[in-house]
């Protein structure tokens, strides 16, 4: 195993060696956002100017009005720029140039609020930077849907024109789907991973440290689209459409693409850090749920996002340099595409779903202070859905091509990942049980998350029937049952996950009472926002269409006026985090949930390196309720301990 | 960092994000080419005039080489590069239609017969026609069609080589070779926006010319607004 047990010298994530000198720079000097926004500047200039040069005489840029080779090289550029500007490649150099590393260079010195703009290798601070990433990619796309559900409060009179409606759906659609990959596992799979696992680090810091500093480019990029006209043809991006659409295709691909690499390298790290980075005693059978969940969720990562920005950049090569991958009339297939997506969409589902389990998983013991029912139960679940998740992809393309004789297939395999989530659920139902619930915060977003996913998930298997979906496909029902599985779902675990692990994450707690506003707001606007889309759908509502039947129209302003509920609860959410985190700032330092779990037994934040000693695993983190358990870890273990662990000796272990 | 930093940092980006959001919003989200209104020229009972052009390029536009309608402002007889366009509903829509742009083969013949105007006719320089054969002779620049009410109309190019080796060079078009087109069809009685297109492929550039100014509204698409 993998591990650095007691190292002689101090240990500094990523591998860098303090030297002095670097630190003396002033601030404005270091590697930060602000030169990495430098970096972008010119990286994008000097690509759209290389674009131009090569492609602006081609025939096809002449007559379309419209240089894609710039625009992508631009891009390109810019990218790489902004990793140079934030010093991502500094320490590649010098240690090719054979000089030492310098730590403060790199973001590793002291801490304070600087920390959080740098390219930095402290799992914690990158965890930090996901969160706040994230909210706001969040706050973003849900102001884009506030956009969308205001056009629909008329079918006559108009917000947004037709062409302006799809690009804000696109644009939300898109955003919620690439970047809402990472909301938990980013903030929360980065940060705790390592602490529950008893591992001072994770395993590749730098790959860590670049799949967020991707993220932020990924968001520009695609907001970029806006200002090129936008893409049409939604977040699926169906050839041939997205092949003749405007220059914001171009963004849409690149930034889909770029969200695809920062998975992989998100995916990677996770996966190595939990099968090598585990301390001892922690075996498989210990592992926290929401490690399981957050482990199926990188190996979904890391199998299914390369073919995602593989298809992308093929996509980008047909717009830009004539490739013909997805151009039927030139040899190439656009029924490709829908596989080259969706062997990576629909995985994404469960990459949406997982971290959801996981942490719902973690919390019913927690607050019903009862073992997790059916331990094996859930991690087989969790393995099921992973595995499963590969075999079901085709049901999206019940009605846009597919055999006829695969269907019964796809649709079985379908209906059978019920079967693995169901488990979830039986576990989840198992552990309330006679339980003494505390009704905090966090463990009302866990009963929520299991009534919006019962809804979610039976209306998914009238989708995954093939008869049933000729009817349903692209309308608002399909609409209605994503939103109740990834918004009902991850969002509402990632609200719990946020109210249970901010104490520990930032040493501070946030407000209940808001806190409590903020859920039955949420719980009650999404409900009401959500549940009548069923019934639009059925009715006939088509997806990504501005107008609509005039006796439809009092169920869409219900909707609408829901969602404005839905959208000041997540207002209410962003006020009591920044109130509490920048403005009263109240410490909470201990184990206010009193939890068993390995993260909770070091203090609030955890210091550097988390650990002070790596600590032996003695018992699993659901044991409550247990006479006689033993403490989930022994945090000091007498020297002699771990060798003996690592030494695979029965005689050592005794003698230990 | 003190209290007062802290409140005052948090304004500042607060503001800055607001203002952010504002700009893209009025700039971008909003934005869009006018509507030229027939609301109000119109006497009750009377007939709407309107007036478009098709032009070969579009050089008053950051797109020079996209094919694009202007319409002209009934008020100020000043051509307007929009597709949008407002009228009475349950109006009688007169349309003539300049075109000057050259001819594009149709790729469907179907799209060469008029269907929904009145008398199912249009008038090509003041002849009746009830289908342009483009198929005989490249005769056809693009079309005018409304899907909602059932409406196309193709227009007419310059057929002779000469002609389509001479089109206007700068947009809007005030001389060189080109046809006129009228017909006239009822606007719905029903309020709202009916969206119409040019159904030729028209993008040159673009994957089978499906793209660019065929899918970019104040091109080759709009909106026929109906106001109650």
């Amino acid at each position: 195993m993998a591990i650095e047990t007691e190292p002689g010298t101090t240990q500094h994530p990523g591998g860098g060696q303090p030297a002095g000198g670097a630190a003396r720079r002033p601030w404005w000097m270091r590697p930060a956002i602000h030169t990495g926004l430098i970096g972008a500047v010119i990286g994008y200039a000097f690509g759209h100017w290389l674009g131009n040069l090569i492609a602006s005489g081609y025939q096809q840029v002449g007559t379309s009005d419209q240089n894609d080779t710039a625009i992508v090289l631009g891009y390109l550029f810019m990218v790489i720029g902004w990793l140079a500007g934030l010093g991502v490649f500094n320490d590649l150099f010098k240690q090719m140039a054979g000089r030492r590393l310098a730590e403060a260079e790199n973001g590793n010195g002291p801490g304070g609020l600087a920390q959080y703009f740098r390219f930095h290798l402290d799992h914690k601070v990158v965890g930090i930077q996901y969160l706040v990433g994230m909210i706001i990619y969040f706050c973003t796309a849900g102001l884009l849907a506030m956009g969308i559900r205001t056009e629909l409060l008329s079918p006559v009179h108009h917000v947004f024109s037709s062409a302006t409606y799809i690009e804000i759906v696109g644009e939300h659609g898109t955003m919620m789907m690439m970047l809402m990959t990472s909301v938990i596992l980013g903030p929360f799979g980065n940060y705790l991973i390592p602490i529950m696992i008893g591992s001072k680090r994770v395993a590749y810091p730098r790959l860590e440290a670049l799949s967020f500093w991707l993220t932020p480019a990924a968001f520009m990029i695609l907001l970029s689209a806006l200002l090129l006209g936008g893409f049409h043809m939604g977040w699926t991006g169906y050839p041939t459409l997205s092949i003749q659409d405007t220059s914001g295709a171009d963004a849409y691909a690149f930034a889909f693409g770029l969200m695809g690499i920062s998975m992989t390298l998100a995916g990677f790290n996770i996966l190595v850090t939990v099968i090598c980075y585990r301390a001892p005693g922690m075996r498989w059978s210990r592992l926290p749920m929401f490690v399981w969940g957050i482990l199926g969720t990188a190996v979904m990562m890391a199998l299914a996002a390369p073919v995602l920005s593989g298809g992308m950049y093929m996509l980008l090569t047909d717009r830009t340099v004539q490739t013909a991958f997805f151009t039927d009339q030139l040899g190439g297939s656009t029924y490709l595409w829908e596989d080259v997506f969706w062997f990576f969409g629909h995985p994404e589902v469960y990459i949406l779903a997982l971290p959801g389990f996981g942490i719902v998983c973690e919390l019913l013991p927690v607050f019903t202070r009862k073992p997790l029912f059916g331990y094996k139960v859930a991690a087989a679940g969790m393995i099921g859905v992973t595995l499963l998740s590969f075999f079901v992809w085709q049901h999206h393309l019940f009605d846009s091509g597919i055999n006829p004789d695969m269907r019964p297939l796809y649709m079985l395999t379908t209906e059978m990942i019920s079967i693995p989530t169901g488990f979830i659920f039986l576990v989840g139902m198992g552990t309330l049980w006679k339980a003494k619930i505390r009704f905090t915060v966090p463990m009302l977003f866990c009963f929520a998350f299991f009534f919006n996913f019962l809804i979610g998930g039976i209306s998914g298997v009238f989708n995954s029937d093939a008869p049933a979906d000729v009817t349903e496909h692209g309308s608002f029902f399909v609409m209605a049952h994503f939103h109740y599985t990834i918004m009902g779902g991850l969002i509402f675990a990632f609200m719990g996950g946020c109210y249970y692990w901010l104490p520990k994450m930032m040493g501070i707690k946030l407000n209940e009472k808001l806190g409590y506003w903020h859920f039955w707001l949420m719980f009650l606007g999404f409900n009401s926002t959500f549940m009548p889309l069923f019934a639009v759908g059925w009715l006939g509502q088509p997806r990504r269409v501005f107008e609509y039947a005039l006796r439809l129209q009092t169920l869409n302003d219900w909707v609408s006026i829901s969602s404005y509920v839905l959208g000041f609860s997540i207002l209410l959410f962003v006020i009591n985090f920044v109130w509490s985190t920048v403005v009263t700032r109240v410490r909470e330092t201990g184990n206010p949930w009193e939890s068993r779990g390995l993260e909770w037994q070091i203090p609030s934040p955890p210091p550097a390196y988390n650990f002070e000693h790596v600590p032996v695993v003695l018992s699993g983190p659901y044991e409550y309720g247990s006479e006689g358990s033993e403490p989930v870890a022994d945090l000091n273990p007498p020297v002699g301990v771990l060798a003996a662990a690592f030494s695979g000796s029965e005689t050592a272990r005794a003698e230990a | 960092m003190s209290l007062p930093v802290r409140v005052g940092t948090l304004l500042v980006a607060f503001l800055a994000v607001v203002g952010g959001a504002i700009f893209v919003v009025i700039h971008y989200l909003l934005a869009g080419p006018p509507t030229v209104d027939f609301t109000s020229q119109a006497a009750p009972g009377q007939p709407v005039h309107i007036v478009l052009q098709e032009a070969p390029q579009t050089t008053v536009s950051d797109r020079p080489d996209w094919v694009s309608y202007f319409i002209q402002d009934p008020a100020s007889h000043q051509w307007v590069h929009t597709t949008l366009f407002k009228v009475p509903a349950g109006s009688m829509i007169d349309v003539t239609v300049l075109g000057y742009d050259g001819c594009t083969p149709l790729r469907n013949p179907f799209w060469g017969k008029i269907s929904g105007t009145v008398g199912n006719v249009e008038y090509v320089n003041g002849k009746p026609t009830q289908v342009l054969n483009s198929w005989g002779e490249c005769s056809v620049a693009h079309t005018f069609s409304i899907p909602g009410i059932g409406l196309n109309v193709p227009i007419a190019s310059p057929t002779t080589l000469a002609a389509n080796n001479n089109l206007c060079g700068t947009s809007p078009c005030t001389s060189g070779p080109h046809t006129t087109v009228t017909f006239s069809f009822k606007a719905p009685a029903t309020p709202g926006s009916y969206f119409w297109q040019c159904r030729i492929p028209c993008g040159l550039g673009f994957l089978d010319g499906f793209g660019g100014p065929m899918q970019t509204i104040g091109y080759m698409t709009g909106e026929m607004e109906v106001a109650g």
